[in-house]
């Protein structure tokens, strides 16, 4: 084949590649679009693409004028107190279940996958029944506990993949220089552990920031309802439909997670094999 | 000398494995007592909660036994969500992994700014549903949406589609929102997978005579089968219990055009309110669930 032809060939595979990127990407292009478009132009017809005037006018209104504030608020709790009730509850079930034998530790490992796919509705009804009789239904505390039926199984799962591989011979020389074991833990394998402890933490933050089900089942009230079903209650109740405004929110809601999934991009393809993307 | 300080360190670890169960049992304590809360007794609880008849505001029962599951079969709304369920699954997962392969085969090429066209391919799927959601009724809006726009103006219809609104409209688009959500998770499978192949095997099909197309089907499939087995088994559980994206963008509409038994199952529990009904329906797609998983891996085992 000759030079040209090849770069021709190269410059077309581009072309046809970008296009397609650019047709997946168009939704969340749009929602950026939308959120910025004065409301006039939004019901232009034909629609045009780049907005006439850039306006911020939705994000003033979104932050003023609704409650998306107290649901920013209860997800970054939720998302936070979930993070840190499963990482610490996590690390150390792994690191048990990696280090140590006992009795029923390969069948509690299995059953830890199992509850990883466990369908969250046939759990929810006696969750919902628990809650109540605990008196924490509508409370950001009930979400927390919900949360962890799926969080912990999932950053338990991936803590043990991420301390497999952490060699023996480690922990080992620090036993042999005078170290309890508790003192290894601490000393050896958690600083170790400890970027594959991050990168945990950061999926489940994200599992936490984007439930809905729990949220609308357990939360009825505003003042403990998290950005998902907080921003679907905008939407259910408004008489006219304000798209500008909801795009706005949903901006807002992706933000964090651009900035989390930035940090995170390097890592997706090899923390995949140990389980790290779920959904 | 290392290896002989590891090698006796690892027979003393093995010694005092007894004496650190109970420290290994105590670390692990945690985890049990949670798992018991929060999934092991709902689960129990869900399968005894099957066997009574209860109004969910005032939460009197009576045991009726397997009737709500004799009333279950009995009834063509579950059959149909069942259907639904299965036409929804099959469906979004068929477009997931053909797409998946696709778009990755696309992104391992050399591409200009291939970060960046990484980034948004994946990002949808770490998108919150609701996020998504809303995004997508914005575009299949059917006076403002920019779907129905782009169609009249290039002269595919003559009239704005009602997207979510009729059947089967409602259960493609729906199929279709799911691809575009969850296709991502194949794309980083399959592109975590390519790059694990090694050139020669290329080179070696090369030197054969084989074509772009020969390579497709005898290298890279091949070496992919075994990451697609897992990615198969996975998305098809998550997909078949998918409950935020069905719920947010139809709500099982219209009628129980797609409604599938996630939403069949909170429908009955706090629309209906009946509980029981709604726990029996949830253990018995539990059921499905497994006895599909059962039956994949024997036939992915061979």
């Amino acid at each position: 084949m000759s030079a040209p032809a090849s770069i021709v060939r190269r410059i077309l595979f581009n072309v046809f590649a970008w296009a397609v990127v650019l047709v997946i990407a168009f939704p969340l292009l749009w929602m950026v679009l939308t959120s910025v478009k004065p409301s006039t132009e939004l019901f232009v017809i034909p629609p045009r693409l780049l907005p006439g005037e850039i306006t911020f006018e939705h994000y003033r209104r979104l932050l003023t004028e609704t409650p998306f504030l107290i649901y920013l608020r209860n997800s970054a709790w939720l998302a936070a107190g979930t993070t840190l009730v499963v990482i610490a509850i996590a690390t150390l079930g792994a690191h048990s279940l990696v280090r140590f034998s006992y009795p029923g530790r390969e069948r509690l490992a299995r059953l830890v996958l199992f509850t990883y796919l466990l369908p969250s509705v046939v759990l929810i009804i006696p969750l919902y029944l628990l809650m109540t009789g605990l008196g924490l239904a509508n409370t950001l505390t009930s979400l927390i506990i919900a949360y962890t039926t799926f969080a912990l199984p999932y950053a338990l799962w991936l803590l043990r993949s991420f301390m497999k591989a952490i060699p023996d011979d480690l922990e080992s020389a620090a036993l042999v220089d005078g170290a309890n074991r508790m003192q290894a833990f601490v000393d050896v394998i958690l600083p170790q552990a400890l970027p594959g402890i991050i990168s945990t933490a950061m999926f489940t933050a994200i599992l936490a920031w984007n439930e809905y089900f729990y949220a609308l089942v357990l939360v009825n009230n505003d003042a403990a309802r998290p950005l998902t079903t907080g921003v679907i209650s905008m939407l259910v109740t408004s008489f006219n439909i304000e798209w500008s405004l909801l795009m706005a929110a949903s901006v807002m809601m992706s933000l964090p997670l651009i900035v989390v999934f930035a940090f995170l991009q390097r890592y997706l393809t090899r923390g995949f094999s140990a389980g790290a993307i779920k959904g | 000398m290392p290896t002989i300080r590891a090698a006796s360190a690892s027979l003393r670890l093995r010694s005092l494995d007894a004496r650190y169960g109970l420290l290994g049992a105590l670390l692990i304590a945690p985890t049990v007592l949670v798992f018991c809360t929060v999934i092991v007794y709902p689960l129990v609880s869900a399968i005894y909660l099957g066997l009574f008849s209860i109004y969910t505001p005032t939460m009197e029962g009576e045991w009726v036994g397997l009737d709500n599951y004799r009333r279950l079969l009995a009834s063509g709304e579950f059959w149909r969500s069942l259907a639904n369920n299965l036409i929804w699954t099959a469906g979004t997962l068929t477009l997931q992994i053909v797409f998946g392969i696709l778009v990755a085969l696309m992104l391992h090429r050399n591409l200009a700014f291939r970060a960046l066209a990484r980034s948004l391919v994946l990002f949808p799927y770490f998108l919150s549903t609701v996020v998504a959601v809303l995004v997508w009724r914005w575009l299949f809006n059917d006076l403002y949406g920019v779907l129905n726009h782009l169609l009249l103006w290039a002269g595919i219809v003559d009239l704005p589609v009602d997207w979510l609104g009729s059947m089967p409209n409602a259960m493609i688009s729906l199929i279709f929102v799911g691809a575009w959500k969850y296709f991502p998770f194949v794309v980083i499978a399959v592109l975590a997978r390519l790059q694990a192949i090694p050139d020669e095997l290329y080179e070696a099909a090369s030197i054969d005579g084989a074509g772009a197309w020969a390579r497709f089907t005898d290298v890279t499939l091949p070496q992919l089968r075994d990451v697609l087995i897992v990615v198969v088994l996975l998305r098809t559980i998550w997909d078949f219990k998918e409950f935020d994206l069905i719920f947010l963008l139809t709500g099982g509409g219209p009628i129980i055009g797609t409604q599938t038994l996630p939403l069949m199952v909170y429908k009955e529990a706090f629309a209906l309110n009946q509980m029981g009904g709604a726990s029996a329906a949830a253990v018995l797609m539990m059921l499905i669930m497994l006895l599909f998983m059962s039956l994949y891996l024997s036939r992915a085992r061979d």
